[in-house]
């Protein structure tokens, strides 16, 4: 520290030319002691080996820039190991075993039965930046993982480079498929992945809406990108079903970390009279989620549905349901498939049928409630049962007729 | 068309405080003749104590905690920057960086949650819209008539323009220019106070979003003028609201694309009809240094 604090005061008594360097180098020295000071600070939390359950099989996972605790993709996906699968919870650095009643307060009744615990034991190593995915994974291949999940699209690559490295090993890839360099689709041996059909519970939230609302609904899309599309034409696809005369109104926010150009675009819509908003648009969600809630409190009847994980409790007087992804399944099925010597390899897609997506509870009241969601469920059936083919682009939903 | 221009203006009104808050502050700070692009850092700074300290106080009162958040960061570029004459631009990027860091550090280390604080209570609303935007629409004025009808104003000024002239009549450059930049980084901080206790009714990680390089912006935009820059965050607010409006009602008109880049759009054909000389302060960027003429 004396060192840097002599550098910092040099630079005001270097005369001539030297003079701008000194002040640049004092600059960055500050920078990188404050850096310094919150990296010592920082931790390894989840530092590998860490105290944890004794069990069998270790399973370890990756999460993505996200990391624990966002409320929504990386949450779901370590709830499924370690709730679900190991019984077990992360506190203050160590694991500590979950009661019986702990456990199934995590899981959802419907998946109640099929949810069996898992002998395993959780490695998880978070990912703070980009170029931690590669070396995280090889991490967890090193400490000898008989499973490595790679939480989210963004670990796309890191995983496919890992597998090939390691053919050895099992990997398991979340919301994408292994691409190649084209960006297609391609299968490695060792790796499983799983994408969800978004566009069924898109359908199911957007029949709901038509259902609830009587002239207008409005959808707000992040960047507008085909996985957002996929939400769109579902959405779309749902309001057609079940209220053919009502409009859609569609905003894109172009981002999915700008809270105010969530909140600006659902005042748009909500101002234009739209009667229940749904959202794909990440972070920008809560702006819409709170641009809702503000139009409840002053008054007006209006209900927003959330996405990827149940959102009811950012605002449980406003958010009528949710298209809820159910990553927890995918990773606790994966987990079941290794126990029992089936896992193998291939490109998984869970839809409402293998329950990878779904309609979260409805607790708010409107009316008719019981029969609207009678008719909602019967839509479901259909789905599951194969009579409705959900449109998942705007082509598919340009000629689909509800039937 | 009433109903359309009801909503643009309520949109402008609800979006355009924080940028307002913002450019004032980077004004203030450049007329004195500090580069202030840590702006953001100053934001993010006063957002993220703002929704802290409003856990535990009424929410009005944790908005001032922000705001002197704000200047706490800020004094520490006045340091760098007037004291150790460290590159302005330098010190405002470095601020900017690790407030960034600092931000969802903390938000980790306090409440162990990579995404947001717990909610709080939001502040309080007069005529449909949270307070702080009518303050933002009587502040340009006062910073206006401070800044050329205050001797203070007219030192901070001189202090930007000719600092020599400032030290000959006996005034500090040093201080004069440190309470510019503590003044600034109250206003970000306020700015950014805006957007976790009445845009959200909590810190979100990503926040500001840029704001604070587009409230620089507005500041450049509106010719380091109090009412300029502020009539300029308005302007931007209302590009905005306007690509929002038009894509709601009038889907297909234009692709998307074109509809996300309308605001930035809009500022070139000003800037393109309006163009004249730069209009920075004259010792804009260069430390103060008794020994050099």
């Amino acid at each position: 520290m004396y060192t840097r604090a002599v550098a910092l005061t040099n630079c005001w008594r270097t005369p001539g030319p030297g003079r701008q360097y000194a002040r640049m180098r004092s600059t960055v020295l500050a920078l990188v002691a404050l850096s310094l000071v919150s990296a010592c600070k920082r931790g390894n939390k989840d530092r590998p080996g860490a105290d944890q359950p004794k069990a069998g099989l270790l399973v370890g996972l990756v999460t993505d820039v996200g990391g624990r605790g966002d409320q929504s993709f990386n949450d779901s996906a370590l709830r499924g190991l370690e709730s679900w699968a190991a019984s077990s919870k992360f506190q203050s650095g160590s694991y500590t075993r979950l009661t019986a009643a702990e456990r199934s307060a995590t899981i959802p009744a419907e998946l109640a039965a099929r949810i069996t615990p898992i002998e395993v034991k959780p490695l998880v190593v978070q990912s703070k930046a980009q170029e931690d995915y590669q070396p995280n994974l090889q991490l967890l291949v090193d400490q000898g993982a008989s499973l490595a999940i790679g939480t989210g699209f963004m670990l796309e690559n890191a995983v496919e480079a890992v597998a090939r490295a390691n053919p050895g090993s099992k990997f398991l890839l979340i919301d994408s498929p292994v691409l190649d360099t084209k960006g297609q689709p391609i299968s490695l041996p060792n790796v499983r992945t799983v994408v969800f059909k978004e566009e069924e519970g898109s359908f199911l939230v957007g029949a709901l809406a038509g259902l609830v609302a009587k002239d207008k609904v409005g959808f707000v899309g992040g960047m507008e990108i085909p996985l957002i599309k996929k939400f769109e034409a579902g959405f779309r696809a749902g309001v057609k079903t079940t209220n053919p005369k009502a409009s859609v109104l569609v905003q894109y926010t172009g981002s999915f970390d700008n809270v105010q150009a969530g909140k600006q675009v659902t005042a748009d819509l909500l101002d234009k009279g739209c009667e229940v908003i749904f959202h794909a648009a990440g972070s920008d969600g809560n702006g819409v989620i709170q641009a809702v809630k503000e139009a409840r409190a002053a008054g007006r009847g209006v209900f927003v549905i959330g996405v990827d994980s149940d959102q009811a409790h950012l605002a449980p007087d406003a958010v009528l349901t949710s298209m809820v992804k159910r990553v927890d399944l995918a990773v606790w099925q994966a987990i079941a498939d290794l126990a029992a010597g089936t896992f193998g390899n291939g490109d998984l897609r869970m839809g409402l049928k293998e329950g990878g997506v779904a309609m979260a509870p409805v607790t708010l009241d409107f009316p008719d409630k019981a029969k609207v969601l009678e008719q909602v469920d019967a839509l479901r059936s259909r789905i599951v049962a194969g009579q409705i083919t959900v449109p998942a682009n705007q082509a598919q939903l340009d000629s689909f007729t509800p039937n | 068309m009433g109903e359309l221009l009801r909503s643009l203006v309520s949109s402008v009104l609800d979006a355009a405080p924080p940028l307002i808050f913002a450019a004032l502050g980077a004004t203030l700070s450049e007329r004195s003749g500090v580069v202030n692009v840590g702006v953001e850092g100053m934001m993010r700074a006063g957002a993220f104590v703002a929704a802290v300290a409003a856990l535990a106080m009424p929410t009005p009162l944790a908005v001032v905690v922000g705001m002197a958040a704000g200047a706490l960061v800020a004094s520490v570029h006045a340091v760098l920057t007037i004291r150790l004459r460290c590159d302005q631009v330098v010190s405002g990027m470095a601020i900017n960086l690790v407030m960034l860091a600092l931000g969802t550090f903390l938000l980790e280390a306090l409440f162990s949650s990579p995404s947001s604080t717990p909610p709080i209570t939001q502040l309080p609303g007069w005529a449909g819209h949270p307070v702080t935007t009518w303050l933002a629409f009587a502040l340009p004025v006062l910073v206006h008539l401070a800044l050329t009808r205050t001797a203070w104003g007219l030192r901070v000024r001189a202090a930007g323009e000719k600092p020599q002239a400032v030290a000959v009549m006996g005034v500090r450059v040093g201080w004069l220019r440190a309470g510019a930049v503590l003044a600034s980084g109250a206003l970000a901080g306020l700015g950014g106070a805006v957007l976790s206790t009445a845009t959200l009714d909590r810190f979100e990680h990503h926040m500001p979003t840029g704001l604070g390089f587009m409230a620089v912006a507005a500041m450049v935009f509106g010719r380091w003028t109090p009412l300029g820059a502020t009539a300029a965050a308005v302007f931007f607010a209302f590009g905005d609201a306007l690509r929002i409006s038009l894509g709601s009602s009038a889907p297909g008109l234009m692709p998307q694309g074109v509809l996300l880049a309308l605001p930035y759009l809009l500022t070139l054909v000003v800037l393109a009809v309006s163009g004249q000389r730069s209009a920075a302060p004259a010792a804009l960027g260069v430390a103060w240094d008794p020994e050099v003429r």
